[in-house]
Order: structure tokens, then C-alpha cells, then sequence
């Protein structure tokens, strides 16, 4: 290991960067959370807490919190769940496993905007591919099913204009979007669970797929587990391309998409109230880091067993 | 107990054939190894047996029944793997309990925490059962670690546990000392072997160290190139080997082997060494086999004496070993010396040897052990002192 | 024999069927999620070949029928109806290119993800190699930030960026788009890990030969780390390249510097019923790229995301 001063110049630039471009916005944020600054204004008035009050008591942020958790609730266990399960399948199949691998990580290479663009059209409520493909399913047996019965008779939903329907169309999109990412991940971690477990298992009497899974597989894949939810849990919370592509203006019906980092766009660069803007942002970073944390600490605890 | 049958077993993976029409008969509660070196097929065997893998064809029987279509987990055997393959976020006492969980409760009394309680009778029954083969083994004061803090011979024993717990009807184990350091594998033969008397069952044991075969089993099954060269008892392959690859694999230092000729009375000659036994229905090359302990140190002037130079010494304390060059044909011997003798003689000394009489093997151009028989009176002139060890047919 | 059709390759080479039907089952399954994950894929492919006649009625097969239709912006031109009838797959794609300059989008998003990339090699990979095989003050200090850093989501101080650059006056150039992806704190970090596999030993042979430590990285560093430099190009030119959200803030009136998604987007903003034909082209044009790109390597990527992701 060498002593020279070439470090300074290696480091320099990067150590710059960091504050400047992470962690002294973080600072920034924070001093004007507590303010009513609007870009524009020569100065701002502090105002202490009054920001972070709206934020907790208002319903308008009521609803945020809501539909950013609804998002984060359905997006995570899905994509996570979907991308082990397409990664389990995967790699028990002897045949075309490349096939589908490539076919299930292309909406992750796809811009989302653009396909945000595409399942906007495809939800349509009459031209749309989704409903008029359920329309023609009416007169089967599908519609024993009452919703379908429901739908055949009052028009199938609005999806992504309906109150009741839009925060989770938009998280299925969500799900789409994500869940190969998470099932390369998985199929990496697939490979380094030791094969001579499954035959110790099998020869301790584990039978079905079921046993091996949950005497071998999921515990060794702890690492790997913990790994994809803290990475879908950050990006799920990150959520901003569908919402404003959807709903440029509001949010949704009632306000029942209006995530968080859609918030912050809305409060700070439409309606130029940085103040609130930054207290959101605050909250939110909170929000991720204390998450992250967690999940770390929980990798220390529990899933490293060497 | 049972008896393990293998019938015409074969197995090729892709274009390399790896099992050849192997037949092999396993009694009741014996002790049976297969030894060989590495890429002879005995791992594959185990695992056949095990029902890991299957044959490409021929039988796999266990009392009797052919077991080929039945899955390893319902032929009551019990398997050691190589890397213990201990379940890493279980402990000791879970992993040992987990053929028992799967074998004796049913699925909703497996379940995390209903399943206890609604079974707390049973649970107790098999954790009793659980500590009990752990005090056979002396590691219930580990019963609440995980694999990770335990010391390789410590995983051993808990592996071990686990295929105790069943009480199958055999045991497989697929080179579980090799992971060990010298001292501890050595100290873990003895107690396997001890196991294997107090537990009285069938134990299938596979490993490439040739001295494990010999001090543990009862047969051993010396395999090459998937072929079972010879089976018998250890004193039998060691004394008796039919197969001139087999004489090499097995004792340590390996065999001299000297290569020959027939001279016209059928003594086996190479050079100075000529044996006192005829070999009978033989011609050709041949090669002379000689064990280190079968050639002892003499005074120069007895009339067998070969001569030779020092070249190596091995001093392993309770015996010396000499590599020597023969002064005629300059074939390399090693013989064994007692350390009275050995400890005095310098490398690049002259010393003189002898064979002891009726113990030599000869083998024929292809391998195969020629029979010898003492011819009455024919003997060279230099006979004298007659072979103590009884003769080998 | 019903064992053999319970058993997975999971548990290694145990006996099983070729076409068990535990193994038809899957693929089942597998299929129908590929029909899912393809939908919208197709969708896009195959309205931007179709007519908005087709397109309202979803008819057409995948090709669409090709029919001619008639333009009626054309005619609103004042041109005939005979020189207003157009194919549509041609007038998709044309307007596409027409209605907005496609083209000058899709070049400023080579130049930005281009730019970007490099910038944060030329910062991040001497700043691994310090952290990595050099020892010096503070060391410990600078690794404990990077870390630290790694928690920060960009998109989150996306805010307090912005407030910045306006102040700077560089909002609506591409200096905003380019300067805050500029340190990639996940890049320091992947190429500080890989470089702690390579040999000390190497680097001394090359100090021995008179090489000073700039060189070293350039010439002994990079080479060997091209892997996980791959990795790293593919995490940073799939996110940058489909970034909406930082472009939507701080491109608030030029449209000249849009990048792809923002271009779509413009077209969504004016879309009526008769443009989504060209907008489905546009979404193909923006979105063919990487996928192409994709296609044709799809085990680097694969590995590339798998290799950073145990990192």
C-alpha cells in the first residue's frame, strides 16, 4: 500500500460531489421545511412546525400516506412474491428457462412512462383491450362469478378512474414493472443454496416440493429476501412515472393515487410551495433511511447463519 | 438390519460409462466399504443406492425387494454426506430432529407454533429420542448451537446424530472423515467402528483412503473404473489381492512391484530376485510383487543376500523405510526395517536384504494374480529358511 | 411410478419423466404469465401499425389490415382526399417523427446517458480505487459516507436540487440534466468491492514498473474490472435512459433538450383520439432501443444485474 498524495485527487472529486449533491440538499430540505419559501421570493419567513403539522393532520396528506402505503403494501409482497415464484418455476423446468427469463425482465428494460402510456389505453373502460376482452367472457360460465355477473350487466370498471379501483390498478402496473427484476435476483440466489441439502433433505424424508422449499429453500435464500424487499420497498416508494402520467393534475380520483413523491412534485413545482414540499421530502427520506436501516440490522440478526 | 442387494448395476452419464455390471451382496449389520480412487464410481454407487440416482439399468434390492422405483426418502436409509450437509439455520437438536419431524408427525402438527401444542406428547417423544443419540454421541451439551459455531469434528458427530435418529435399516456415508485433520480422522475410524458394533447395523461406507477400509470394515470392495476389482475382507484383499491394481491401491508403503519373467522351471525371476514358488499354466511377463515388510535387512554373506544402495530413509519412528537400488537391473525397492536396524544405515550405504519365502506375488501380463504352488525338491539351490506365513493358495 | 412426477430438478438428479405432467403444468403457468407480461408489448407493437379505425374497434389482427385511411388533418390542410389517403403503419410512424422531432429527442437521450455514464466513471472508479487499495487518512471516514449515501434515494432530494440549479440559472439545459447524476454512490461502491478481488501484488508489479497511480487505474484497474463496469453501465443507461422524473422537473420549457420519456409525454398531453396510433409508435420508438439492445445480450445483462445485486 502506498503513501502518496494521489488519494487527494482520486477522493476529491467524489467526496465533493457526495456533499454537494446528497447530502447538502439533505440539509437544505430540512432548513426549509421550516419555512414558506417560494422560488421566486426574495426571502422566506420561518414558520417552525406548521408545515409538519399539515402534514400529519390535514386529510389531503391523510390520503398520501394512504395511498403511498396501499402502493408499497400491494407493490412489495406481489413483485417480491412473483419474482420468487417465476424464479422457483424457472429453475425447475428443464427446457425454454432463458425463454422466460428474457420475456419476464423486459418491462423492466421498458420505459415506464411509455408503457404507462400503453396500460393507460389498454384499461380504457370501452375501447380498451382489458375490458373488451372480460366483455366478451359475458354468456359463459365466467359469470357465475358475480363481479363478473356485475360487470357484464353495468359495464365492466373504469379502472384507473374509479376511486375504488385506481390505487390498485396502478399498483398492478407497479407489480408488472418490477417483479423480473426481482426474479433475477432470485434465480442468482437459487444458485448458491448448496444442492446436497435437498438431498439430505430428501433423504430426511422431505417429500414434496412444499418441504424442500421451506426446509431448504426459503431459509437459504434469507440473504437474497431481505436484499429484494429493501431494493422494491425504496423504488416502490419512489413511485412517480404511472401517477403523473395518469393523473397529471390531483392525483386521482380523490386524491386515492397521491403518493408521495407525486405530492412533492405537486406541492413544490406546480404550486410552488417549497416549504411544504421540503417537509414532505423530509418525511419521506425519513421514511426510506429508517426502512433501509431496519432492514440491515434484521440481515445481521437473523438471515447470516455462518 | 437388512441386506443389501446390488444386481447388474449400470450407469453412464452422457457418453463416459461410470458403473459396469456391478453385483454386489451386503449382509445383514456388516461393515462393507467401497475404497477406491477418486473417479471410480463408488460415490455414484452409494447414491444409487441411496436412490439419489438411478441406474441406467439392473436392480436395486433392500430384503429381498427391488426398491428401484422407491423414493430415498421412504427406503429407510440413512445417508453422511461428504460436507455433512447440516441445515445451517437450524440447531444441532433441530436438525437431528428433523427426519423424525418428517417422518412421525403430520403436516398441521409441523406447523410452527400450532404444531407444538397441539402435539406436545409426541414432541417430547422425539426429543427424547433426539438427546438420546446425542449422549451416544457426546454432543448434547451443543444440542441449542447452530452448525456455523461448530468445529468440523463437532458437525461430523451432529450429521452422524441425524442418521441415527431414524434407526434405519443401513447407513451411507460418502467420505465422511475426509474433511477432518489427520489426528482427528484416525481418533473418529476407531469410533465409527465402535458405532457400527453398538448400533449393529448394515454400514455402507465409501472413502479413497485405503487405510480406513482396512481398520474398519468387515469386507471391503476395492473399485476402479467402475468395476468392482475384488471383495473381501480386508485380510483377504491385503494378503490375497487377486488383481495387480489392487495389490498397489491397497498398503501403505505401496507394493514393489518388479517386472519379470518365467524361467524355464516356472520360477519367477527378474534379475537377482528369484522366488522359491512355481508358477504353474503361466508364460509370458510377468510382474513380482513384494510387500516392504516381505524383505528384511541380512548379513551380506547369507546366501539369498541381493544387494543394493541406500538412495531414500523414512523414519517414521516405529518402523524405518529404505528405498533402495537393486545393484543388479537397478530396480527401486522399499523395505521395512526395524529401528535397530534402519536408524544406523546412511543414505548411499550398500546394505544386503532378503525375501522372505512364500509370501511374493506374482502377477501375469494382464493383471490377474498367478497362483503359485511349492514345487517338492526343485527348488534353486540357495532354499533355506522356509516361509513362517501359511501358504497363500 | 408417481413419485417420479412429485420430484424437481431442485433435488438434483433425481428420477423424474420428460413430460410429467407436474412439468406440463408449469409451463402452463409460465405461459400465461408470459401472456400477461406481453400484453402491453404487444398492444404498443400492434396500434402502431393500425389505423385509428382499427385502433377504436380492436380489430385488425396484430398487422392491422393496412388498409389506407384517410388523413383528416390533411384535408384540413386544404389538400385532396386522393393525396390524403395514407397507410397506416407509414403514417404512424412518420407523424411520430413529425409531430415533435423525435429524432432530436432520442439523440439527447444518447448525449445525456451517454455523458452521465461517463462522468460517473471518470469520478467513481479512482475514488474506489483509493478506497479499495489505498491507504490514507481518513479512509474509513470517506467509505462510512459512501455508505452512508447509499440510503439517499436521488429522486428523493430531487427538491432541494432543483431549488439549486434555479438559483444557478441552469435549470433547462443540459447541465441540470446531466450534473446530479453525476456521483453515483452505488457505482463507488460495486467497483470498490470488485477492485478488493484484485491482487495486490499486480498493482505493486506495475508501481515497480514506474507507472504513478493514475495510470495504474487506467491501465491495470480498468481492465480487469470490465465486468463489473459492464454492470454498472447497464444499471446506469436503463435508469437514466428511462428516467421521467428529474426530466419532468427541471425541463420545464425547452423542449428542445427533452429526452425520450419527456417526448412521449408531450404527445400524450395533446393526444386525442386520433393520435394514438402515432403515440403507440413513438412509445415503440422510445422504448426499441434497450430492448433490442437487450435482446441481443440478454445473459450480460442478466449477469450484470445478478453480480451487482450480491455485491
Amino acid at each position: 500500500m502506498a503513501r502518496s498524495k494521489a488519494h487527494y485527487w482520486f477522493v476529491g472529486p467524489a467526496l465533493f460531489l457526495m456533499v454537494l449533491i446528497l447530502l447538502l440538499p439533505i440539509g437544505i430540505a430540512s432548513l426549509m421545511s421550516f419555512t414558506n419559501y417560494s422560488l421566486g421570493n426574495p426571502g422566506a419567513e420561518f414558520v417552525g412546525l406548521a408545515n409538519y403539522e399539515k402534514i400529519f393532520t390535514r386529510s389531503a396528506y391523510a390520503k398520501m400516506f394512504g395511498a403511498s402505503f396501499r402502493y408499497v403494501f400491494v407493490v412489495v409482497p406481489l413483485s417480491v412474491g412473483l419474482g420468487l415464484g417465476a424464479a422457483l418455476l424457472i429453475n425447475s423446468i428443464k427446457r425454454f428457462g432463458d425463454v422466460y427469463k428474457t420475456i419476464y425482465f423486459l418491462p423492466v428494460m421498458a420505459a415506464l412512462i411509455a408503457m404507462a402510456t400503453v396500460w393507460e389505453f389498454a384499461f380504457h373502460p370501452t375501447i380498451g383491450i382489458v375490458n373488451s376482452t372480460l366483455e366478451r367472457g359475458c354468456g359463459s360460465f365466467l359469470e357465475s362469478w358475480s363481479w363478473y355477473a356485475h360487470g357484464c350487466k353495468q359495464g365492466f370498471p373504469l379502472w384507473l378512474t374509479d376511486r375504488d379501483y385506481a390505487i390498485w390498478t396502478v399498483a398492478f402496473i407497479g407489480v408488472w414493472q418490477a417483479f423480473g427484476f426481482n426474479m433475477v435476483l432470485y434465480l442468482a440466489g437459487l444458485t448458491s443454496v448448496p444442492r446436497e441439502l435437498y438431498h439430505a433433505a430428501e433423504m430426511d424424508g422431505a417429500k414434496s416440493a412444499w418441504e424442500r422449499f421451506r426446509l431448504v429453500t426459503w431459509p437459504m435464500l434469507g440473504p437474497t429476501t431481505v436484499f429484494v424487499v429493501t431494493i422494491s420497498v425504496i423504488r416502490s416508494f419512489q413511485v412517480f412515472d404511472t401517477v403523473e402520467a395518469f393523473y397529471p393534475q390531483g392525483g386521482g380520483p380523490s386524491k386515492s393515487v397521491y403518493v408521495m413523491m407525486f405530492a412533492i412534485y405537486e406541492k413544490a413545482i406546480q404550486q410552488n410551495l417549497m416549504g411544504i414540499g421540503a417537509a414532505i421530502t423530509v418525511v419521506f427520506l425519513a421514511f426510506v433511511m429508517f426502512l433501509t436501516l431496519a432492514q440491515r440490522w434484521l440481515v445481521e440478526r437473523r438471515v447470516h447463519y455462518t | 438390519m437388512a441386506s443389501i442387494s446390488l444386481k447388474a448395476i449400470e450407469k453412464s452419464f452422457g457418453e463416459t460409462s461410470v458403473l459396469e455390471r456391478i453385483d454386489l451382496d451386503i449382509a445383514p449389520g456388516e461393515f462393507l466399504t467401497l475404497v477406491g480412487p477418486s473417479g471410480c464410481g463408488k460415490s455414484t454407487l452409494l447414491r444409487i443406492l441411496a436412490g439419489l440416482e438411478a441406474p441406467d439399468s439392473g436392480d436395486v434390492l433392500i430384503d429381498g425387494e427391488r426398491v428401484n422405483d422407491v423414493r430415498p426418502a421412504d427406503r429407510n436409509l440413512a445417508m453422511v454426506f461428504q460436507s455433512y450437509a447440516l441445515y445451517p439455520h437450524l440447531s444441532v437438536g433441530q436438525n437431528m430432529m428433523t427426519p423424525l419431524r418428517l417422518r412421525d408427525l403430520s403436516f398441521t402438527e409441523r406447523l410452527p407454533l400450532i404444531g407444538q401444542f397441539l402435539a406436545r406428547a409426541k414432541y417430547r417423544d422425539l426429543s427424547s429420542q433426539v438427546s438420546d443419540a446425542a449422549k451416544v454421541l457426546k454432543i448434547d451439551h451443543l444440542l441449542a448451537r447452530k452448525p456455523g459455531q461448530l468445529s468440523g469434528g463437532q458437525r461430523q458427530r451432529v450429521a452422524l446424530g441425524r442418521a441415527m435418529v431414524r434407526k434405519p435399516v443401513g447407513f451411507l456415508m460418502d467420505e465422511p472423515l475426509s474433511n477432518l485433520d489427520a489426528a482427528l480422522r484416525i481418533h473418529m475410524r476407531s469410533e465409527l467402528a465402535e458405532l457400527h458394533r453398538s448400533l449393529q447395523t448394515t454400514f455402507v461406507y465409501v472413502t479413497h483412503d485405503q487405510a480406513e477400509a482396512l481398520t474398519m470394515s468387515d469386507r471391503m470392495a476395492v473399485m476402479m473404473d467402475g468395476k468392482i476389482l475384488q471383495l473381501g475382507t480386508p485380510d483377504e484383499i491385503y494378503n490375497n489381492p487377486r488383481d495387480i491394481r489392487v495389490a498397489e491401491f491397497v498398503g501403505a508403503p505401496k507394493i514393489n512391484l518388479l517386472p519379470g519373467y518365467l524361467d524355464a522351471d516356472g520360477h519367477a525371476a527378474c534379475e537377482d530376485v528369484v522366488l522359491t514358488r512355481v508358477a504353474k499354466n503361466c508364460s509370458g511377463d510377468i510382474t513380482i510383487g513384494l510387500r516392504p515388510e516381505h524383505l528384511a535387512l541380512c548379513s551380506v554373506k547369507d546366501p539369498e543376500a541381493l544387494q543394493g544402495r541406500v538412495v531414500h530413509k523414512e523414519n517414521l519412528g516405529a518402523d524405518i523405510y529404505l528405498h533402495v537400488i537393486l545393484h543388479q537391473g537397478g530396480h527401486r525397492l522399499v523395505l521395512r526395517a526395524a529401528p535397530i536396524e534402519g536408524v544406523p544405515v546412511s543414505i548411499g550405504q550398500n546394505v544386503a536384504f532378503k525375501l522372505q519365502h512364500g509370501v511374493a506375488m506374482v502377477f501375469d501380463e494382464a493383471g490377474k494374480r498367478v497362483d503359485l504352488s511349492h514345487e517338492a525338491e526343485k527348488a534353486p539351490a540357495k532354499s533355506g529358511v522356509k516361509a513362517t506365513v501359511p501358504e497363500v493358495a | 411410478m408417481s413419485y417420479a412426477t412429485q420430484t424437481s430438478a431442485q433435488s438434483g438428479s433425481l428420477p423424474a419423466f420428460r413430460f410429467s405432467t407436474a412439468e406440463t403444468m408449469k409451463h402452463v403457468v409460465l405461459i400465461v404469465g408470459c401472456l400477461i407480461v406481453l400484453l402491453p408489448f404487444y398492444v404498443m407493437v400492434s396500434y402502431s401499425f393500425k389505423s385509428p379505425a382499427e385502433i377504436m374497434q380492436n380489430i385488425g389482427g396484430f398487422f392491422g389490415s393496412q388498409e389506407a385511411f384517410r388523413d383528416d388533418y390533411c384535408i384540413k390542410l386544404g389538400k385532396d382526399i386522393a393525396d390524403c389517403m395514407v397507410t397506416p403503419v407509414i403514417y404512424n410512424y412518420t407523424t411520430a417523427f413529425e409531430k415533435a422531432p423525435l429524432v432530436r429527442y432520442l439523440l439527447n437521450g444518447v448525449f445525456v446517458t451517454a455523458s452521465i455514464f461517463f462522468i460517473q466513471v471518470l469520478v467513481a472508479l479512482p475514488c474506489a480505487y483509493a478506497l479499495a487499495k489505498l491507504r490514507f487518512w481518513g479512509r474509513d471516514v470517506v467509505f462510512g459516507l459512501v455508505l452512508f449515501c447509499l440510503l439517499i434515494p436521488v429522486h428523493a432530494i430531487a427538491l432541494p436540487l432543483y431549488i439549486m440549479l434555479a438559483k444557478l440559472g441552469l435549470t433547462n439545459s443540459y447541465a441540470a440534466l446531466i450534473i446530479p447524476w453525476s456521483i453515483s454512490v452505488f457505482g463507488i461502491f460495486l467497483m470498490r468491492q470488485f477492485f478488493m478481488t484484485v491482487p495486490d501484488d499486480l498493482i505493486d508489479a506495475a508501481r515497480m514498473d514506474g507507472m504513478n497511480e493514475f495510470s495504474i487505474i487506467w491501465n491495470v484497474m480498468l481492465p480487469t474490472a470490465v465486468p463489473a463496469l459492464l454492470a454498472f453501465a447497464i444499471f446506469s443507461v436503463v435508469a437514466h435512459w428511462n428516467d421521467y422524473f428529474w426530466p419532468r422537473i427541471v425541463i420545464t420549457g425547452d423542449r428542445s433538450l427533452f429526452t425520450p420519456p419527456l417526448g412521449l409525454r408531450e404527445f400524450k398531453g395533446d393526444a386525442d383520439g386520433d393520435n394514438f396510433g402515432p403515440m403507440m409508435a413513438t412509445a415503440t420508438i422510445i422504448v426499441a432501443p434497450l430492448i433490442v439492445a437487450f435482446l441481443i445480450a440478454q445473459r450480460r445483462f442478466i449477469e450484470g444485474i445478478t453480480l451487482s445485486g450480491m455485491k
